[in-house]
């Protein structure tokens, strides 16, 4: 394969990235100066080799634990359960939440492979289980596999004296989080509705 | 309704073509293998977002091409706001991605696009719903019902949905993992129940009514198969529990309106097994009569009619009548082999298919 096709390749790869826009990124990258491609392979090798996740709550980070983990003006009583490193962004701009993360890395599909060991809900009632969390909000997305997971969720942390509680509806069903307008997930978060 | 124009790209074997349509409809001809048919999937794609026969958008495609795109202009006049709606289907191959789009503006869920454009296709292998397995008569009823009704639509995709993760839960020996869909499974599974139980309290009778209008001697009947009581939500709970030793035995979900029927009859004696040859496509007959009327009923027009070489399979009597029936007061695309072939008194404008190429 030749270099170029190559790269197209890799970039068709990308989520919402056809094989015509693929092409047409190789192609401008190619009519940049050889230093601005350089910054976007070392950019690229940078993400690699420094992002992890965080060893407390699962969010992207480049230093353990995650700056979230680390503020001391967040509330570590309250976890915000979300599926993706993304949606931890998404409600932090959005919202008022001043609380904690947790990122469990996906969501129950066993169509996909992923059963709750795949998950990082152990991590999760650990977390719980040492003391000082008074409140769960499960804020998967408004999916089918989303919602199944909140309730297996929510299952697991009944009994252990927890305030567990869901985003209110009103979100758009089977969309991700990533897509709803600030206005909507601030009431979501607002309205969120007590579950066990 | 009425389509009023055509068009059509990258499609199975079809020429590409971008083309008006008589609001009667018209009659097409051609040889088997020509595309007739193909014309009428065509048609009908936008109708559901999907090809009326079992086939995968990947299908539809013409063979090692690009993907295709299908749109349907819908004269104003009826339909949900009496407007003019363009709705159309696209399928792009490389990425396997799927638009649905209406006038314009891409849809997030295909329940979205539903209800612009509405006909009902007859194909000669729907000469068997009557006397053909379960599976034809579910497809009939999601098919209809979907069309009908939007909130049928919506619980259907997510029962399936929930129906395939449970599966695949209990395939890999995961019983616990496969309860967790439970929920979802029994919220949209009811609803689903509800919709078939209430189209088949009113198709009974439609049934009964459609046969004596073709002349069928006999009583019919028509009833739901099914576990009734998963009507109810709540009933899911102690069913799927009762069920949960031959669930994990089986590997699958063997309870639940996947596995219903319809239980067709004429004077007393079951379609399916005991039926005539002839008793039977007048059973298959009636279903599309009910569909027409469920869906004419549902939106408040006559639904368009795909008719694929079906009049063949029918006796010289039972065409007359079922002429009589169906080609008046809504447009009709049907398709036939030879000019002698279509019904008598037929006032529709003749093309023919050739090649892929429709004159
Ligand atoms: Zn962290």
């Amino acid at each position: 394969m030749s270099a170029i096709e190559e790269l197209i390749t890799e970039l068709a790869r990308l989520p919402g990235i056809g094989r015509k826009t693929a092409q047409r990124l190789t192609f401008h990258l190619l009519q940049q100066p050889a230093e601005q491609v350089g910054r976007l392979a070392a950019a690229l090798t940078g993400v690699s080799e420094r992002v992890r996740a965080c060893t407390e709550c699962g969010n992207l980070t480049e230093e353990q634990p995650c700056a979230i983990c680390r503020d001391p003006r967040r509330d570590p009583a309250v976890l915000c359960v979300v599926e993706e490193p993304s949606a931890v962004s998404v409600v932090d701009r959005a919202t008022e939440f001043r609380g904690r993360y947790h990122v469990l890395g996906g969501r129950l599909s066993p169509l996909d492979g992923v059963g709750p060991e795949s998950l990082r809900i152990a991590p999760l009632l650990e977390r719980v289980d040492r003391g000082g969390v008074r409140e769960v909000i499960l804020a998967t997305n408004p999916s089918m596999e989303g919602e199944v997971t909140a309730t297996y969720i929510q299952q697991l942390l009944a009994g252990r004296g927890l305030r567990v509680t869901r985003l209110a509806r009103g979100l758009p069903v089977g969309g991700d989080l990533e897509y709803v307008d600030g206005v909507t997930l601030q009431h979501a978060l607002s309205a969120r509705q007590e579950i066990g | 309704m009425r389509a009023e124009r055509l068009t059509v790209r990258g499609f199975r074997n079809l020429a590409d073509l971008d083309r008006e349509l008589p609001s009667a409809g018209a009659a097409l001809l051609g040889r088997n293998g020509q595309g007739k048919t193909n014309f009428l999937e065509a048609l009908y794609y936008p109708v559901l977002g999907r090809s009326l026969r079992a086939a995968s958008d990947a299908e539809a495609g013409r063979l090692g091409g690009p993907g295709f795109q299908v749109e349907v202009r819908v004269a104003g006049g009826d339909g949900p706001d009496r407007r003019a709606h363009a709705v159309a289907v696209g399928f792009q191959a490389s990425t396997r991605r799927k638009r649905i789009a209406v006038d314009g503006a891409d849809v997030d869920r295909t329940a979205d696009a539903i209800g612009h454009w509405v006909a009902v296709a007859f194909l000669p292998s729907d000469v068997g719903l009557a006397a053909g397995s379960a599976v034809e008569r579910r497809q009939y009823l999601d098919r209809m019902l979907s069309l009908a009704d939007r909130g049928y639509l919506v619980a259907l995709t997510r029962y399936r949905a929930a129906l395939a993760q449970r599966n695949s839960a209990l395939r890999q020996g995961r019983p616990e993992l496969a309860q967790a869909f439970d929920p979802p499974l029994a919220t949209a599974g009811a609803r689903v129940v509800r919709g078939r139980i209430a189209w088949s309290d009113g198709a009974a009778s439609a049934f009964r009514d459609a046969l004596a209008s073709i002349d069928e001697l006999g009583e019919g009947e028509l009833t739901y198969r099914g576990r009734s009581e998963l009507a109810d939500a709540d009933a899911w709970g102690p069913v799927l529990h009762e069920a949960r030793a031959a669930d994990e035995a089986r590997r699958t979900t063997t309870v639940g309106p996947h596995r219903d029927d319809v239980a067709l009859a004429i004077g007393g004696r079951a379609l399916r097994p005991y039926g005539s040859t002839g008793q039977q496509r007048s059973g298959a007959v009636a279903l599309k009569l009910i569909e027409l009327a469920t869906l004419r009923d549902a939106c408040g027009f006559e639904p368009a009619l795909l008719l694929d070489d079906v009049f063949a399979e029918l006796d010289r009597e039972r065409q007359r009548r079922l002429a009589e029936r169906l080609l008046t007061g809504r447009q009709v695309f049907l398709t036939a082999p030879r000019r002698d072939e279509l019904p008598e008194n037929l006032d529709l404008e003749v093309w023919t298919v050739d090649g892929g190429v429709v004159r």
